[in-house]
């Protein structure tokens, strides 16, 4: 926690925030740190000429500042039934990082909204700030059970109407959506987040070790696969899923999103303290 | 419906059904497994089929071992076979010699047992009627053994089962070898067309396969075809010893007195030192050690000759028993090596003389030690009750002297004068001055009998029957002759001795004494005792379904049951060796010797000298030919299904 406590959410977007806060804000505003000068129109405040350059010049030139605001961090986690699988179990993994990613910002004044979802939005609690709501953020990951089918895009058409304002959007899943997630992230970069895309996957899932004649059975949707395991296959399964963890992350990359791989037998603190920092999600 | 090879069925289920299922089994259960997503497991699977023509082909052992099991499956389907000898002829005769000298060791167990076995393998290897083939019949097969007689031990067949049990039931025997009623016999079942080929007559000259060690003794009046006869000849060794004569006999002087007389020869090429045993009723009383030269060159002919040692022997005093001569060194041969006599008790023969008065017949009769004489007149005679003396026989013979052509009772009878009625002979007329032209030396009323001399100043014209033998000859007419009719025998001399310068002959006692031997022994007093292999022996004079007894040989306690005519057929004796055959009141011994120099020569030969072509003995060994190569074949797929249930469940990454 105390290592926590020294990292606050950085967005390496200028966003524009509700409530004065510590962010730079794209809007030119009331505080000390200089942005620009434009020439003076009728109507604007002669607070903020600079006088100075009128006795240099005789123009009328205004001062403009960088407006400081709060930042918006929006954390939404997969609790479907896919994310309740591996050892150690993904779903612990990823409310760990849910909820490691939500101390920084509470502790830091950030505006958090933490949400739930799989086929809809579970549970959401809007705009936390300040350790006041350390508790309820806590009760609602514990309280969240891992279970049913996604419906990515459903939520994050949710997501999007929910008006939480933008700023950061940390999407915490495995990313093992049938229907694809493209529509669903443009959805998400159209609405102007700043989008980190976590994807968490268990060991089990990277190199399995799986034998002999099997009838693969999907944990969501009870979906089917008479497969035999041989050396062949797995390999093709190897590549197919570094291919669609590739995907993913140039998709994102394009979007101007960031991509995380997490597998659940890596260290939660390693990850955040390290890892999050170097990709600068943190500072 | 039958099954040929019911255990190879059960076997090969045995292994292959509980397999089977055990594969089926475990091929068939998935187990389940919970996964996230199936999404990234349904694309591997979908990349893998997209590769699989080329890459799974190139890479997955298991597709290899179906194919290879599949191939091999194929292959066995194809009814593959190694050594493929093409069957042009479509017919066989199996030719197998089961004389005496196929009973030598030199191959062991024995060379009729190596013969046996050549056959089988030539059955074994003949092509089977396949079931996938449309072809023509499978080859036949007829199976001859020879020695002395030919005997067919199963006809033409293709049935392998069949042929191979008749084989293995060919027994040895200790006879001769003669090939010609052999090639006969195969000659005319050829010809006979058979219920099995559907009553085609064979189109093709069927081949001769003759198993042999070429010890043939007829080879010389034997023609064959080109091609016809094949020759596989058995055996490689030549040491044997054998007793190639043997008799025993009573002195003329002393009937206590018994001479025995035995040839031993050698065939081998060194010198054999050995020792001849005799043993009277199995109690040993002599043993005598001689050397016998080896087979070497015949000075004046240049043949190679065997080496030949004559040794005799005389015991003072024997009533009756079994003399047993035996060669004590083991060699190839066994069953030549001993050899017996029986000599029954001596007795008196009672001969009956009817005369009006011969002092020379009767001085002659009377040097004849054995013979108690009787006397009476021909008047005498011819009142004698002709009936009671057919059935009582109270004499063993009767000689009558210038008989004058009365028919007389049955019996054996030598005749001087007329020949008696009622036989077949005719002598109507009479001749004069006349000298024997021929006569038969060899034969052994005439044995040390000087005819040359003979001078005869009357004698009856005999025409003799055709089944009489012809002993001495006139001129033109028969001088003495034989006839054997209905149990009766007479030695007829067509002269009455007076007439001739006969009695001033010394060759007159002779005859006498030779005569009065042959009918004595015609008269059942001396019985045939001494036989050789495989002679018929026919006992005369029982009750009709008498029974009797043999042991010996082959043979334990065979039951024997005399005929309605009261003859007791005894069964062909194929074994060297004593006989005893109990009849109720009484039991006679026979002693069955091979004697058989030309037998005795184990010497095998390479090559037949058969009339116009020389036979020359093929390979040594017959190969196991056409070979079928699919109960490997399925073995081997057997094996990889096994390889592939390992692989499969091993997992081997590639």
């Amino acid at each position: 926690m105390n290592k926590l406590d020294t990292l606050d959410v950085l967005s390496r977007k200028i966003l524009r925030g509700k409530l004065q806060g510590q962010r730079r804000s794209k809007r030119r505003g009331q505080s000390i740190e200089f942005a620009d000068h434009r020439p003076y129109v009728v109507g604007d405040d002669l607070r903020f000429v600079d006088w100075n350059i009128y006795a240099r010049l005789e123009q009328l030139f205004l001062k403009l500042f960088i407006e400081e605001q709060d930042l918006t961090v929006h954390v939404a986690i997969d609790v479907s039934g896919s994310v309740n699988y591996g050892q150690p179990d993904k779903a612990v993994f990823i409310k760990k990082i849910a909820a490691a990613l939500s101390y920084i910002s509470l502790v830091n004044n950030n505006r958090l909204t933490l949400t739930t979802f799989r086929q809809d939005v579970v549970s959401q609690l809007k705009y936390m700030r300040g350790r006041n709501y350390l508790s309820q953020m806590a009760d609602l990951l514990l309280d969240a059970e891992c279970e049913g089918v996604t419906d990515f895009e459903n939520v994050c058409k949710q997501l999007v109407a929910s008006q939480v304002g933008t700023g950061i959007m940390i999407v915490i899943s495995d990313f093992m959506f049938k229907e694809g997630y493209e529509e669903a992230m443009k959805r998400l970069f159209g609405r102007g987040y700043d989008v980190y895309a976590i994807q968490a996957l268990s060991p089990q899932e990277v190199d399995p070790e799986l034998k002999g004649d099997l009838k693969l059975v999907d944990i969501e949707d009870a979906d089917t696969a008479e497969v035999t395991i041989s050396g062949a296959l797995l390999k093709y399964y190897k590549k197919n899923l570094s291919a669609y963890c590739n995907e993913l992350k140039d998709f994102c990359t394009r979007q101007g999103g960031h991509y995380v791989l997490a597998k659940s037998s890596d260290s939660v603190e390693h990850l955040v303290l390290n890892y999050l920092r170097r990709i600068r999600l943190l500072s | 419906m039958n099954w040929l090879t019911p255990l190879t069925a059960i076997y090969a289920a045995a292994i292959a059904v509980p397999l089977f299922l055990l594969l089926y089994f475990l091929k068939l259960k998935r187990q389940e497994d919970v996964v996230p997503c199936t999404l990234l497991w349904k694309r591997a699977v979908q990349d893998l089929q997209v590769n699989a023509p080329f890459q799974r082909l190139r890479r997955n052992i298991l597709l290899l071992i179906q194919l290879l099991m599949l191939l091999a499956i194929l292959a066995a389907l194809a009814g593959p076979v190694l050594a493929l000898q093409s069957m042009k002829t479509q017919r066989y005769v199996l030719l197998i010699d089961n004389s005496a000298s196929m009973n030598a060791t030199d191959i062991k167990p024995s060379r009729l047992e190596h013969a046996k076995e050549q056959a089988t393998v030539f059955v074994e290897s003949l092509t089977d009627a396949s079931f996938f083939s449309l072809k023509r019949q499978p080859p036949q097969v007829m199976v001859i053994t020879i020695n002395d007689t030919a005997k067919v031990v199963c006809n033409f067949t293709s049935n392998k089962t069949q042929l191979t049990e008749a084989i293995e039931r060919i027994k040895p025997g200790d006879g001769g070898t003669q090939l010609g009623q052999g090639l006969a016999l195969a000659r005319a079942y050829c010809q006979t067309p058979d219920v099995e080929s559907n009553n085609r007559t064979a189109e093709q000259a069927a081949k001769l396969l003759l198993f042999s060690d070429g010890g043939i003794q007829d080879t010389q009046s034997l023609k064959i075809a080109d091609n016809e006869l094949a020759y596989h000849a058995v055996g490689t060794g030549t040491d044997n010893v054998a007793i190639t004569a043997m008799k025993a006999r009573r002195s003329f002087e002393n009937a206590e007195q018994v001479n025995i007389f035995a040839l031993l020869t050698n065939y081998s090429d060194a010198p054999v030192t050995t020792e001849l045993e005799l043993s009277i009723n199995g109690d040993l009383k002599t043993v005598k050690s001689l050397t016998v030269p080896a087979r070497s060159d015949n000075p004046t002919s240049g043949e190679k000759q065997n080496g030949q040692v004559s040794i005799d022997f005389d015991i003072s005093s024997l009533e009756d028993g079994v003399i047993q001569l035996r060669q004590t060194r083991s060699d190839l041969l066994a069953a030549d090596d001993t050899a017996w006599a029986v000599l029954s008790a001596p007795r008196d023969i009672k001969a009956m003389l009817v005369t009006d008065g011969n002092r020379v017949l009767e001085s002659a009769l009377k040097a004849c030690r054995s013979v108690k004489l009787f006397r009476c007149s021909r008047q005498e005679f011819s009142q004698m009750d002709a009936a009671s003396m057919a059935l009582a026989k109270p004499y063993d013979m009767v000689i009558l002297d210038n008989h004058d052509g009365a028919a007389v009772p049955r019996g054996c009878y030598l005749v001087f004068g007329k020949p008696p009625e009622g036989i077949g002979v005719e002598a109507a007329e009479k001749g004069e001055n006349q000298i024997v032209v021929d006569y038969r030396g060899k034969h052994p009323i005439l044995n040390y009998v000087n005819l040359d001399n003979l001078f005869v100043s009357q004698y009856h014209k005999m025409t003799l029957p055709r089944e009489a033998e012809l002993l001495a000859e006139f001129d033109q007419t028969p001088a003495i002759g034989l006839v054997q009719r209905s149990q009766s025998t007479y030695i007829l001399v067509g002269f009455d001795v007076m007439e001739t310068n006969w009695p001033f002959e010394p060759g007159f006692v002779m005859f006498v004494y030779n005569a009065v031997s042959f009918l004595g022994e015609q008269a059942g007093l001396a019985e045939k005792s001494e036989l050789a292999v495989a002679e018929p022996v026919t006992l005369q004079g029982f009750q009709a379904g008498t029974e009797a007894t043999l042991n010996g040989g082959d043979y334990a306690n065979e039951k024997i049951i005399a005929t309605e005519g009261g003859k007791l057929h005894l069964p062909v004796m194929e074994r060297v060796g004593l006989y005893r055959l109990e009849m109720p009141e009484t039991s006679r011994t026979f002693a069955v010797n091979m004697l058989n120099a030309s037998e005795s020569d184990i010497r095998p030969q390479t090559q037949l000298e058969l009339t116009g072509e020389t036979v020359t003995a093929g390979d040594a060994e017959i190969k196991r030919f056409n070979l079928p190569i699919w109960p490997y074949i399925v073995g081997a797929v057997l094996l990889l299904v096994c390889v592939e249930w390992f692989v499969y469940n091993s997992k081997i990454r590639l």
